[in-house]
């Protein structure tokens, strides 16, 4: 088998809120974006596509969305052309896969795309149809499934153990809406101060409304081919996959692995993982999308990702740690909290814009970011994701 | 009722859209854990070769392999460790506020599931809580043309008062 290094050369996006549009739809948006960000590939050249997406089998009753996406969008596979559903880590679990594919000579050209309608004519069906989104039998049936109970609890587990305040809380949902209130495809996109993070709304409690990402349509794209390819189509700078990880340790309500619920033994294995297989350190990333589903997340994600020691995440991020200016800027395009959350999508807009940071083009850009790391929670934290993505193989 | 938009749904159950476990024998191998439940036991199933006691209950032994389980009890009391009560975008078919506890039960096993019978404001840490097994809307099995309705039970915590 061949050993190739995987790049990624193209991403797209489709803007993410409350869309009048079905998710074929948007998946065809998202693929046009994506399409024109890298002009001299034609469709043909393209032999396989991976569509992520969780919901489509409830909220658009479409099972098999793979191959309705390849017509509508004008690809014909011949390598792959298949579903993928890892909740929120769909879009991420996509581009590990065609990065395999790719790398051993399977696949020559691969479209992640990814992304969920998940709007219903009636709202109780979308939230509901959470319920299936964990282990229906044992945790749906207790009314668990919607995730802010879970991150609740996750937050007030890290207030008590390690004096983690609701202002630092907070300072994650400020950081992200600033950094969205330039991003033209957020569904967010007027920033919040601390005073009104603070007031909002409770959800459950300490969460409030902006501590939460809210439920999106949206689609997102990109493109991997191997290093040769990628050399051809293009004379921006080359953004290989270097490392990468997917760790499943329990299920959602028993077989918790960690000491405590602020304690993520499947994020730092996951870490150990992607980290020695890019070879690099966590001192080494410029630049980090990590999945800011509710404000603690962000928080915990930076200590088990080993920015920051454990429990010092709350103090780290409110003096600016992981914004711009500091350790490691993170969520610079707006994460979760202000782009919004369609599952599948997620993993490849934070691919995307990890592409456009690592090019030198993105809206708020990282001066010479050369490193960066992309990491999905999925479920009711139930697996964590990890990509690795460098100027240098 | 006719549903609204889906009229061909009339008088049919969408299995699909049920909150809850298709409990009847015709549909899991494990309905000996509903059926425990409305004696108020709470059981899982236990490995007979290596031990293994895994929640939920298996029909193989995830550790050894083994097929040759048998349904042991588990404790009805813990206490509460964490808990939540989710006052907002609560899912259709349940109130709000809904409550959820990571709980130990006695043997040292923890589990998050929900608290029944409490209001909000109620639940402190540290509290004692047991079991609560209660009868939720039945099932339909259809036969030959003919509807059965098959009982159900389901669980959650309450506290003990």
């Amino acid at each position: 088998m061949a050993d190739r290094k995987v790049c990624i050369v193209a991403g797209g996006m489709d803007k993410w809120g409350v869309r009048e549009a079905s998710v074929v739809d948007l998946a065809q948006e998202a693929a046009q974006d994506c399409f024109d960000d890298v002009p001299a590939l034609k469709k043909e050249e393209i032999d396989g596509l991976l569509f992520a997406s969780s919901y489509c089998g409830r909220t658009s009753f479409q099972v098999n969305p793979a191959p309705v996406i390849a017509e509508r969008i004008g690809l014909k596979p011949t390598s792959i052309c298949s579903r993928l559903d890892t909740l929120c880590a769909g879009g991420s679990s996509g581009i590990i896969l065609a990065t395999g594919l790719i790398r051993s000579g399977m696949a020559d050209v691969v479209m992640v795309v990814g992304g969920e309608k998940l709007y219903t004519p009636q709202r109780w069906e979308t939230y509901y149809s959470e319920m299936a989104s964990i282990d229906h039998d044992w945790d749906g049936a207790q009314g668990m499934g919607l995730p802010p109970p879970f991150f609740s609890m996750t937050a007030q587990e890290h207030m008590k153990r390690y004096g983690t305040t609701k202002e630092q809380l907070s300072a994650v949902s400020v950081k992200n809406r600033r950094n969205g209130s330039t991003n033209p495809n957020a569904q967010f996109q007027k920033e919040v101060s601390l005073e009104e993070v603070m007031a909002a709304r409770p959800i459950a409690p300490p969460l409030g409304l902006f501590d939460c990402t809210p439920i999106t349509d949206g689609c997102a794209a990109v493109i991997l081919t191997h290093e040769d390819k990628a050399k051809e189509l293009s004379d921006k700078p080359l953004v290989y996959v270097r490392g990468t990880a997917q760790t499943s340790l329990h299920s959602m309500s028993m077989n918790w692995p960690g000491e405590h619920l602020a304690d993520w033994v499947h994020l730092r294995t996951a870490a150990k993982r992607a980290f020695e297989q890019a070879r690099v350190k966590p001192a080494d990333i410029d630049v980090a999308q990590t999945h800011d589903c509710f404000t603690i997340s962000e928080i915990i994600e930076m200590e088990d990702l080993g920015f920051c020691k454990k429990g010092e995440g709350g103090p780290f991020v409110e003096s600016g740690q992981n914004d711009f200016g500091g350790k490691i800027p993170t969520n610079t395009d707006g994460g979760l909290l202000s782009c919004g959350h369609p599952f599948g999508a997620t993993g490849i807009r934070q691919a995307r814009e990890m592409l456009f940071q690592l090019q030198g083009r993105a809206i708020r850009q990282v001066e010479g970011a050369k490193m960066g790391l992309a990491h999905n929670l999925s479920g009711l934290n139930v697996e964590h994701t990890i990509l690795i993505y460098g100027r240098e193989p | 009722m006719p549903v609204p938009g889906v009229p061909i749904l009339e008088g049919l159950y969408p299995s699909t859209l049920d909150l809850y476990p298709l409990e009847a024998k015709e549909f899991n191998r494990i309905y000996q854990f509903y059926d425990n439940l409305r004696e108020n036991r709470f059981t899982t199933t236990k490995c007979k070769k290596c031990g293994t006691t895994p929640f939920p209950p298996r029909v193989v032994c995830p550790k050894c392999n083994s097929d040759d389980l048998e349904w042991v009890d588990l404790p009805t009391k813990g206490k509460v460790l964490r808990f939540t009560e989710e006052v907002a975008g609560v899912p259709h078919g349940f109130d709000a506020p809904l409550i959820h506890a990571l709980i130990e039960l006695e043997d040292g096993r923890k589990l998050i599931c929900r608290i029944a019978n409490c209001k909000e404001g109620e639940l402190k840490e540290g509290a004692a809580v047991q079991l609560f097994a209660y009868e939720v809307p039945p099932m339909i099995v259809e036969k030959r043309g003919v509807m059965e309705e098959k009982p159900r039970m389901f669980f959650a915590f309450e506290p003990v008062k």
